[in-house]
């Protein structure tokens, strides 16, 4: 058997038959390129069909289906709550790494260098004092939105059937936000950040069972000091980002799959 | 396949029948393994149908969910249209741009207006007379101190069957376990309040709850003695759930009525 590469295989000679312009060319050639280290014919089909997903045809929108003449279901502007919370996040994500750059968490020293640090970004960093503005404002104005966002879906019916999972998923992620939240609120390690620590603390050991795990684990031990002032910080830029970035990608691209629940 | 043409000639130059008497085992020198793809290659139809088992069974199911989907299709009264929707650019991207500029800039105002305070620092020594969380965590707060409602039980000597905290907790976790399960209690294909009263007077009151119980969190500022408060926090979203309810039985009709003649000659529901 030859190893010389039978006409049909010839895929230079191919190309060269057609008559390509340079865009196709480039794209053929990148085509044939990949595909022979990769064999990702194997994987067109997947791709067609994410093509094909993609592009489908959104249905008209509930109003022109209808023929509901103009008559606009008036709450409508309260589906621009669950974007409206996904970009006061973004501004929060922004903004905190920003604020990462100044601040250390360390509750040695006293008054601490964590109260320090943040006393030095509102007099000292430029622009430092708008950064924590920015940081603290745009993680209510996310909550309160997220709030909205949930009574919207509640009022709209939009948890029904299709969709319980979704639910589910945004009470999750309203509950990782509250936490996000009780996190950073403790972060300056200031008389309030030190006592709504220790509630947490109380909370946890009044829980049966896995109470005092649980603080341990959270809080690193049952007094609040240097172990609990890590934990939070971890927590709060390291693990709860990744997770809920995730749970937002996963709400969100569910919400695109079902698409948009109108009221009927 | 004719009876001469059972003779092959093989790579190491041996030969081979395929009349059954020398079907043995070969080990090697025998198919390289490797398939030209000419036609005999099966398409990627045959290779899915190829499949045995639990992959069998889910193209199956995907096929079956095709073609439900297309006879759903063609059912369909829904007029296909030649334009595919609104352009994404520039149409939509500038609208998006410019809600979403206008979302930022309202953040960056309102931080530049009202800035956060820095507290004193941490003083393990002194508890400060007011310790709050963040508004958002107020209900939950406002949760954790209801122990004026932990129940004395007599056959315990009126001390009380869990502790204050653990009541508290236990609050919380009912409530947002309530919520959790919301889907799976109200079914159906209603969406507006007026369709359904009943569960629109129970979100109105929750939300109502939801804020009267955040004034149990501050109750050392609020000049009322702790009964009065409790009753409120309590009563309030009642009171509030049975007037909506009340109000959307009102409107029901004439409501309906509207709708009935707008949409569900359109459509009929099911």
């Amino acid at each position: 058997m030859s190893l010389e590469k039978q006409d049909d295989f010839d895929h230079g000679a191919w190309l060269k038959r057609k008559d390509l312009t340079p865009i196709e060319t480039v794209f053929l050639t990148a085509l044939v390129y990949l595909d022979k280290r990769l064999r990702i014919v194997d994987y067109l089909e997947l791709l067609e069909d994410a093509y094909y997903k993609v592009n489908l045809q959104m249905p008209k929108s509930h109003t022109e289906q209808y023929d509901l003449d103009n008559k606009f279901w008036y709450w409508y502007p309260l589906y621009s709550l669950g974007f409206f919370s996904v970009l006061a996040y973004i501004v929060a994500a922004v903004s905190g790494a920003l604020l990462g750059f100044y601040y250390s968490p360390s509750a040695a020293g006293d008054p601490t260098v964590a109260y320090q640090s943040v006393k030095m970004i509102m007099q000292d960093v430029q622009f430092g004092y708008a950064l924590r503005s920015i940081h603290r404002w745009s993680a209510q104005i996310m909550m309160a939105a997220v709030f909205l966002h949930m009574l919207r879906v509640y009022f709209t019916g939009s948890y029904k059937e299709p969709r319980e999972l979704n639910w589910l998923l945004g009470i999750i992620l309203i509950s990782l936000s509250m936490v996000f939240g009780y996190t950073g609120y403790l972060l300056p390690w200031n008389q309030l950040a030190f006592w709504a620590g220790q509630i947490g603390v109380e909370m946890a050991l009044a829980t049966p069972i896995v109470g005092e795990w649980g603080a341990q684990l959270l809080f690193g031990g049952f007094t609040l000091g240097q172990a609990t002032l890590v934990r939070m910080y971890i927590l709060h830029v390291f693990i709860l980002p990744f997770v809920v970035t995730a749970l937002i990608a996963l709400h969100v691209g569910i919400v695109w799959v079902q698409g948009i629940a109108e009221p009927h | 396949m004719s009876d001469t043409d059972t003779t092959e000639t093989r790579t190491d130059g041996g030969t081979a029948t395929s009349d059954g008497a020398n079907d043995e085992p070969v080990t090697d020198g025998g198919e390289t393994g490797i398939v030209a793809p000419d036609d005999e290659v099966p398409t990627w139809e045959e290779r899915k149908a190829r499949k045995s088992g639990l992959s069998q069974l889910t193209y199956e199911y995907f096929e079956r969910a095709r073609r439900e989907d297309q006879d759903l299709r063609e059912e369909s009264d829904y007029v296909e249209r030649d334009v595919l929707g609104f352009p994404t650019w520039p149409h939509e991207i500038i609208r998006n741009m410019s809600i979403s500029l206008f979302f930022v800039g309202m953040i960056l105002l309102i931080a530049a207006a009202l800035p956060p305070s820095l507290e004193l620092p941490a003083n393990p020594s002194s508890t400060p007379s007011i310790i709050l969380p963040d508004w958002y965590l107020y209900w939950s707060f406002g949760l954790l101190k209801l122990n004026p409602l932990n129940p004395g039980l007599a056959v315990l000597d009126g001390s009380k069957l869990i502790s204050d905290q653990l009541y508290g907790v236990l609050a919380n976790v009912v409530v947002v376990g309530a919520v959790a399960f919301l889907p799976f209690l109200n079914k159906g294909s209603a969406r507006r309040p007026v369709e359904q009263p009943f569960w629109a007077a129970i979100g109105a009151g929750g939300a109502f709850f939801s804020i009267t119980i955040s004034g149990i969190a501050v109750q050392n500022l609020i000049p009322l003695p702790l009964e009065l408060q409790l009753n409120i926090a309590f009563v309030g979203p009642v009171v509030l759930g049975v007037m909506t309810y009340a109000l959307l039985k009102t409107l029901r009709e004439g409501y309906m009525y509207g709708l009935n003649r707008r949409y569900y000659m359109l459509r009929p529901p099911k």
